[in-house]
């Protein structure tokens, strides 16, 4: 009996001294971006449990969320003074608002070592050339044509060069019972970043129109801009995009692309990785659009293209500095060469940020493509990448009442003038 | 008898304070806070630095559009679910109650299912059903022979509604029929034979011995449903995508949401927001003390 008590009290002396002699774990509280079911989602859990494997001593305490429901909550979390250490986070009017407001935006700049990271593929986030986030790849084309070439061509069409092409090949697409170009007009941010975002750049000859619009230098009502909306009238009228898109969602926009049943579709670059039908994909091209009718030649094949979203310690993060270097030090792991080369295979970023990179010789064809339509388009502003709030929500809307012949261009164009001028 | 006033007293304080307390912090609190915050121009993301504007967020709401026409569709809500799901509610669980179809049990069950499933999953399903080319639409292409034809109700504000209030009483009415249905089977049987005996047919029984013998619970379900139906938000969003849809069938908790949330435009839009969700408490007060007016106009009452 005694020795029992003996050993018990020896067994509790050593639990305690394991426990305080244990040194505390660094915790990152993390809002992570995906969900279980996507490339994003899974990369990052399994990133993290590798993570911790081999850093014991630091916890990355992450909240796991996609699309709408992560927005929601970055709002809802920054307005309970509840600031995450690290997040998915991006520089713009759409991504980097809350942050900004918030004054959570910390500036990675000083902290990045310039031998890992290629700082000139890093464009300045902050007014004076801060860097908010670590963007996951450069620039993030919003504004890509995808093609299906084989069905193009047993059409008996080749890629199109002009907008007129494409107006050719309605007749052909209809009497197959195809679309020719599919979008997911149902999401009303489609039409600005991924449609708007490019013809305006292209009719106005400007890359910058849209910031210069948001400054008051341009106007909404600009007889450029009503052009430019005007033009979304113009292709459901050709029947280049059928009324009935606005009643399209993303994954249906996807799914039509990848079950054979439109010629093209407008999406993102990030939507390359996505296309199941391994058919399609390989006979995908992903391209600028064509020649517009009225463009100007100084934007003449160009695309649309953000600063790409990433992750980024945030100033709460960084008043501990325990923390921020617990958290510094996961970000290069996260954006380690294995990772970014993953990355590229899943068709998530147009090319790395970092420096030394080799591109594998063996990447998919989509994403080799990618990588060659940034090298090769000039980049142009992205609309919802300056413009937010009631303005943008109510062009967006109005995008998709013209498409549906609910408005015209000119009042459209007034309502967002009013707006953001109020 | 002083001494037994004190015990009373001190047992009276025992017994509310500690509800009261709670009462305080969990509901009157937040609605005081709610109230104070616009009257501000607070933003919690500045600092918690505010001055006081007066009524100028409520202003701000009666001359935006956007708050009539969410309002406008709220109270279309409100009307699909007194003037829709109850009734239906009542009349279906009157044909269960009288034995007037067989099978009961399988109608019961059919009817209440919506309510075993998550308000995300029946929104999903009704906005897959209404999308192009989907279930609505080819049904349509079949009676109609076009092949172009498309449910496109919810593209305009004028007609948003219509296919929306149709889900809304999908869903709740299965509630309000069992609510109905559990009061119907506490009534005396006595007075329903008694009735037939007088030469009461059904729907003189129906309308003049169980309409009347329910109006308290018809009250309650009144008000539940207007409570419910002004801070209705879940089924609206899931069933309609961000854009033109979402804006057109905007109820005030949407755009409630959009506005603190979503509108960084707008730099007081937490204190807009909270005026916005402050209006929505008083329509819903407003509306079910009409409605207790009413059924005591009515004579509103179980009678037995």
């Amino acid at each position: 009996m005694k020795k029992a008590a003996l050993l018990l009290a020896g067994l509790l002396l050593l639990s305690a001294a394991v426990v305080l002699t244990a040194a505390p774990k660094v915790v990152v509280k993390t809002m992570a971006y995906g969900d279980n079911s996507n490339p994003e989602g899974v990369n990052w859990l399994r990133i993290v449990a590798a993570f911790e494997k081999a850093n014991p001593d630091i916890d990355i305490d992450f909240e796991l969320l996609y699309d709408e429901a992560y927005h929601q909550k970055v709002v809802a979390r920054l307005a309970a003074g509840d600031a995450p250490h690290l997040a998915y986070m991006g520089a713009d009017a759409r991504w980097g608002a809350p942050w900004k407001e918030a004054s959570q935006q910390f500036d990675h700049k000083p902290f990045m070592d310039s031998k890992y990271y290629d700082l000139k593929l890093i464009p300045p986030m902050g007014p004076k050339g801060e860097i908010w986030e670590i963007p996951l790849g450069t620039s993030n084309i919003t504004t890509v044509l995808y093609m299906n070439q084989k069905l193009v061509k047993s059409l008996g069409f080749t890629a199109p060069k002009t907008y007129q092409d494409i107006v050719a090949m309605v007749p052909a697409a209809k009497a197959k019972g195809l679309d020719v170009i599919s979008i997911d007009g149902a999401d009303g941010w489609a039409w600005g970043s991924c449609l708007m975002s490019s013809i305006i750049a292209r009719m106005s000859g400007d890359p910058n129109w849209v910031s210069k619009a948001v400054a008051g230098k341009n106007k909404f009502t600009d007889k450029v801009f009503v052009d430019s909306l005007d033009f979304i009238a113009r292709m459901i009228k050709d029947g280049v995009i059928a009324s009935k898109s606005v009643m399209v969602d993303y994954g249906a926009n996807l799914s039509n692309f990848s079950n054979e049943k439109a010629l093209f579709m407008i999406q993102g670059q990030w939507i390359a990785g996505s296309i199941e039908n391994p058919e399609v994909a390989d006979n995908t091209v992903m391209m600028a659009w064509p020649k517009l009718p009225g463009e100007k030649a100084a934007t003449a094949g160009s695309v649309a293209a953000a600063i790409s979203v990433g992750y980024g310690v945030t100033k709460a993060g960084a008043a501990d500095p325990k923390v921020r270097d617990a958290a510094l030090k996961f970000l290069q792991y996260f954006y380690s060469h294995e990772e970014t080369t993953q990355r590229l295979r899943d068709g998530a970023i147009v090319a790395p940020v970092l420096k030394n990179f080799v591109v594998p010789d063996d990447l998919p064809g989509l994403v080799k493509q990618k990588v060659g339509l940034a090298q090769k388009a000039k980049n142009t502003e992205v609309i919802d990448a300056f413009l937010s709030g009631a303005p943008n929500d109510t062009l967006n809307a109005g995008m998709q009442k013209i498409a549906s012949g609910q408005a015209t261009a000119q009042q459209v164009a007034a309502e967002v003038e009013a707006l953001m001028r109020r | 008898m002083k001494k037994k006033d004190n015990q009373a007293l001190a047992a009276y304080l025992g017994l509310v304070i500690p509800g009261l307390a709670v009462y305080l912090v969990i509901v009157a609190y937040p609605i005081l806070y709610s109230l104070w915050l616009s009257l501000t121009d607070f933003n919690p993301n500045r600092g918690g630095s505010w001055s006081f504007v007066g009524l100028l967020q409520y202003r701000t709401m009666l001359r935006d559009p956007a708050f009539w026409h969410a309002l406008k569709n709220n109270l279309v809500v409100v009307a699909v679910s007194v003037f829709g799901q109850i009734p239906i509610g009542f009349a279906l669980a009157y044909i269960l109650f009288r034995k007037l179809v067989r099978a009961g049990i399988f109608y019961q069950s059919m009817v209440f299912f919506p309510n075993f499933l998550s308000t995300i999953v029946i929104g999903t399903l009704w906005k897959r059903l209404f999308q192009a080319d989907g279930p609505v639409a080819r049904l349509l292409q079949l009676l109609s022979g076009n092949p172009n034809a498309q449910f496109d109700l919810m593209l305009r504000a004028e007609t948003v509604m219509y296919p929306i209030g149709f889900a809304l009483i999908w869903m709740y009415t299965g509630l309000y029929m069992v609510v109905f249905l559990a009061n119907m089977q506490k009534l005396d049987l006595n007075l329903i034979e008694a009735a037939k005996i007088d030469g009461a047919n059904e729907p003189q029984i129906f309308f003049r011995l169980i309409v009347p013998l329910l109006s308290g619970t018809v009250l309650v379900s009144t008000t539940l449903a207007i409570a419910g139906s002004l801070r209705g938000f879940d089924l609206i969003f899931a069933m309609t995508t961000q854009g033109l849809v979402r804006m057109n069938a905007e109820v005030l908790p949407i755009f409630m949401y959009r506005t603190a949330f979503q509108d960084y435009s707008n730099p007081m839009r937490f204190a807009y927001g909270s005026a916005i969700s402050n209006v929505i408490v008083f329509i819903s007060m407003a509306l079910i003390l009409l409605s207790n007016y009413v059924g005591r106009k009515l004579r509103a009452g179980e009678e037995h």
